[in-house]
């Protein structure tokens, strides 16, 4: 009987385990919202406007994304399936959603260079960023990872591995979905439409 | 006869050279601030013996790298690779979310509808040169089935 116990504990860590990384890490389905989780809040960064706050757009359904700039690959990805979801959005609709692409690399992406590269892909979607402390305090909020790597064989110095997820928020400010950065736009678009 | 012996000279010579076919090139097309981008294509091997990319070179970027993208514990990873192999009679997809060629140092933005140049260079020592037009790489619109 004693030896059982500690495959039976193992078994059951296992289980949990595995039951946990299927809830964040597994397929696209959308997660419920989360209403009494501390997931999600307001947040402080910088814009092209200045200082905002996720609560100045009350009223709208905004999408944020976490990456950063010298992403070749994944961030315009995401970019683009954003842009795709809001321009299936009628012009009013289009006037209540926004985008934020916040990069988690503010020493090489400045809030200008920033929106210039949002604005490429939707007059929508907008690059906000911060100080490392303003960062980190978001990420952790949204439950999302990043962490910069050193790359001694490469050109690019460093790079950042990220989660790549867009986080859907209310037009109450509340994190209603986690969706993957490359979710089908048709799916998105209703998920956003489904708010007007 | 004449024809037949030069048809078979010539296959002899090129039986060491890489048989490979690129198909679907493409460029990224980004916006004028950025400073990277990213190549995609499909390379098959016609061959039957392996062979591998090993380096890039374009003149619109200061350098050309092979990088791989891997989600682990759902982060999204990025690292560059010293090559892509492509096995003999096999094919191999350069494309969003997995292998691609990154350039970095744009000295000039990617513009869509232009293209752009990218020799990629082989490991039996064989270049190949491509001029890939210069896209916006999205993914599908699909319909949703209710």
């Amino acid at each position: 009987m004693r030896k059982i116990a500690p495959y039976a504990l193992l078994g059951i860590a296992l289980f949990v385990g595995a039951w946990l990384s299927f809830e964040f890490f597994g397929p696209k389905t959308p997660l419920p919202r989360y209403a009494n989780a501390s997931i999600g809040g307001d947040f402080k960064l910088n814009s092209v406007d200045g200082e905002q706050s996720l609560s100045d757009f009350r009223g709208e359904v905004v999408l944020v994304y976490f990456g950063f700039m010298s992403c070749p690959d994944v961030c315009p990805t995401s970019m683009a399936v954003m842009k795709q979801a809001i321009n299936q959005l009628n012009e009013a609709e289009r006037a209540k959603v926004r985008g934020i692409f916040i990069s988690v690399d503010p020493q090489r992406d400045t809030v200008d260079e920033l929106n210039a590269y949002t604005q490429y892909f939707s007059d929508r979607i907008f690059g906000m960023t911060g100080s490392k402390e303003q960062i980190d305090a978001v990420v952790k909020q949204y439950g999302a990872y990043y962490k910069f790597v050193q790359l001694d064989d490469s050109a690019l110095g460093y790079t950042v591995d990220h989660s790549a997820r867009i986080y859907l928020i209310d037009p109450e400010g509340q994190l209603a979905d986690i969706l993957a950065h490359d979710i089908n736009p048709a799916e998105l678009h209703a998920k956003i439409a489904a708010y007007f | 006869m004449k024809y037949l012996a030069t048809a078979l000279l010539l296959s002899a010579s090129l039986a060491n050279a890489a048989d490979l076919n690129f198909s679907d090139a493409r460029a990224r097309a980004v916006p004028p601030t950025a400073d990277i981008s990213a190549a995609f294509m499909t390379v098959t091997n016609n061959a039957d013996s392996a062979v591998a990319m090993v380096s890039a070179e374009s003149s619109i970027a200061e350098t050309v790298e092979l990088h791989t993208n891997s989600m682990v514990d759902g982060k999204m990873k990025m690292r560059r690779i010293a090559q892509i192999d492509i096995d003999a009679n096999a094919k191999v997809e350069l494309k969003p979310g997995g292998l691609h060629v990154m350039f970095i140092g744009l000295k000039k933005p990617l513009v869509m509808g232009e293209t752009v140049d990218l020799k990629i260079n082989l490991s039996d020592g064989t270049s190949q040169e491509l001029q890939l037009p210069i896209v916006h790489i999205e993914p599908m619109m699909k319909k949703m089935n209710h």
